[in-house]
């Protein structure tokens, strides 16, 4: 049964993260995702200051709230200031981490919080932390968190798609429909600002990273629809997690690394698949081209 | 006759330097109308000024008498084809859609009717046979087609269009032109940045002549005029010779082999 929890609880961030990470590529933004969970410290830092507790909603309110200042931040650099989008990633998630390792580094004299324990997960322990709905075992916390997630991110998807996939394939020209290309912006960020900070509680910051970027960048080689492009993303996540978890239980590793790795073979072998079916399309067009010829 | 657009002290600003600088003009219905200046000179700046892409410092612009937020589904826009990633998982088909559904709420479905005007279009830029194709697939003259059937499933009064002409080959620029002609015959108006000196006299009736300020609008015949031109281009000599060949064989119209 624990086998399955954690399955679970890594397809659930797969599927929710691959669908994000599809509009993240495409927008040349994959690496807001690590900005993101980087960034949310000093949020995290200051509500647990606030509240008093390491209670799961006020650090989250305080995590989400930092990630939109550093979407904000970005979005300012990059619109206003006219900073490359690299480098407004870099200067702002790094400038407001430093925040949050001053604060910690403040109140560590008397508090009970380092980064350990706030930013990174460790998936191995997720069905120790369980739920129980009217005295019967209901499920580990962190899959209900997830679940919840995933239902959110899907149906603002669903609801936003044509819009999101204008505004990230030509903002120029939504923008002269009079569609607000910040405010799908802000929505798109909104969703990957929550899904990073639920996400990265349960398995770990690197693999949300991991999950943003290489299965949609696989899916990306492999097919020229955008719509496909995300179920097979979502299909490598789930895979991935699938594969990986096996492979950190035989190798007795860790689930997180194990299934990084394997995400990162998928691409490797779709990079290596797809070039195979480049020079074989080459040859036989040249083959062709030589029929017809003579 | 109301007129098509028209801007009251526009000015947009970069880093302190004017990309434009108080441009004011009318410009009538009905006709192909060229943008022409320089290189920098705040062309397209003009054309995203009218569109409300970007805010303009000071001034404002209005389209056929109203505000552009009410007219807007009758104003239709083409960025210049290398402002977007052609590598973006989608079909000609899905491109040209966008110009369907840009207007329509979020719930809406794309009806028979838009479905009609997708194919429709297509076919007036000759791109029936590549509906499906995907869009990383297409040659430069072919995603500028794409772009033009996108604004053409729109449906609008008036075109504002950057660049049409800029890295396609002869036959689509031919194409191209043809199109805005039969499109001016059914009583749209062009507006067209363009920045050919050679082929413009043939191609636009009316001119607006940019340097990021306004420095002559009106007719082709009236404002395309060496004085106009030295004004516009200044002191790039090779433009210069350029225009005074062009102006020597004003007689004598130009023809494409």
């Amino acid at each position: 049964m624990i086998d399955f929890w954690i399955i679970l609880t890594a397809s659930l961030v797969a599927t929710t993260t691959a669908i994000l990470g599809c509009f993240l590529i495409m927008r040349k933004m994959a690496m807001i995702g690590d900005a993101i969970s980087h960034a949310v410290l000093p949020g995290i830092v200051i509500a647990y200051y606030i509240s008093h507790s390491r209670a799961s909603l006020p650090i989250l309110v305080g995590a989400a709230a930092s990630g939109m200042v550093v979407t904000y931040l970005i979005q300012f650099f990059n619109q206003k200031v006219k900073l490359q989008q690299d480098a407004s990633i870099g200067i702002s998630y790094t400038f407001l981490f430093a925040i949050g390792i001053i604060l910690i580094s403040l109140f560590s004299g008397n508090v009970d919080l380092d980064q350990d324990c706030v930013l990174y997960g460790e998936i191995a322990y997720v069905p120790l932390d369980h739920m129980s709905i009217a005295g019967h075992y209901a499920g580990p916390r962190q899959v209900w968190i997830l679940g919840s997630t995933l239902i959110i991110i899907l149906t603002s998807v669903i609801i936003a798609y044509r819009k999101l996939v204008l505004t990230t394939f030509d903002p120029a020209f939504a923008s002269a429909m009079g569609i607000s290309v910040v405010l799908w912006q802000y929505y798109l960020m909104a969703g990957v600002s929550l899904t990073t900070v639920v996400s990265f509680e349960s398995v770990g910051a690197v693999l949300v990273i991991a999950f943003l970027s290489g299965p949609a960048a696989t899916a990306f080689l492999l097919t020229k629809d955008f719509k496909k492009m995300i179920y097979l993303a979502v299909g490598f996540g789930i895979s991935a997690s699938i594969l990986g978890y096996y492979t950190a239980v035989w190798l007795a590793g860790s689930i997180a690394g194990a299934i990084a790795t394997v995400i990162g073979l998928q691409f490797a072998i779709a990079f290596i698949y797809i070039q195979f079916v480049r020079k074989a399309h080459i040859s036989q067009t040249l083959e062709n081209k030589a029929l017809t010829e003579v | 006759m109301k007129p098509s657009v028209e801007t009251h002290n526009l000015t947009v600003i970069y880093d302190k330097k004017p990309a434009i600088w108080n441009i004011d003009f009318t410009l009538p219905t009905g006709k192909i109308i060229g943008i022409m200046g320089p290189n920098g000179s705040g062309k397209s700046t003009l054309l995203k000024a009218i569109m409300g892409i970007i805010e303009p410092n000071i001034g404002y612009s209005k389209v056929f008498d109203q505000d552009l937020e009410d007219v807007r589904n009758k104003v239709s826009y083409v960025p210049q084809r290398q402002s977007v990633d052609w590598d973006f998982p989608a079909s000609v088909w899905d491109v040209v859609a966008m110009g369907r559904y840009a207007t329509k709420g979020l719930f809406k479905r794309l009806t028979k009717e838009d479905h009609r005007m997708i194919e429709e279009s297509l076919s007036k830029v000759n791109m029936t046979p590549f509906t499906n194709r995907q869009i990383s697939q297409l040659s430069g003259g072919q995603q500028q087609r794409v772009f033009l059937a996108r604004a053409l499933a729109q449906n609008a009064d008036l075109y504002l269009m950057d660049e049409p002409f800029v890295g396609v080959d002869a036959a689509t620029e031919q194409a191209i032109i043809t199109l805005l002609k039969s499109m001016r015959d059914a009583g749209k108006t062009l507006l067209v940045v363009h920045h050919d000196l050679l082929t413009a006299q043939d191609y636009f009736e009316h001119m607006v002549l940019l340097n990021s300020r306004l420095v002559a609008e009106g007719p082709t015949s009236e404002v395309f005029t060496k004085d106009i031109l030295t004004e516009t281009y200044g002191g790039t000599l090779t433009t210069l010779s350029k225009v005074a060949n062009v102006l020597q064989e004003k007689d004598f119209p130009m023809r494409h082999k």
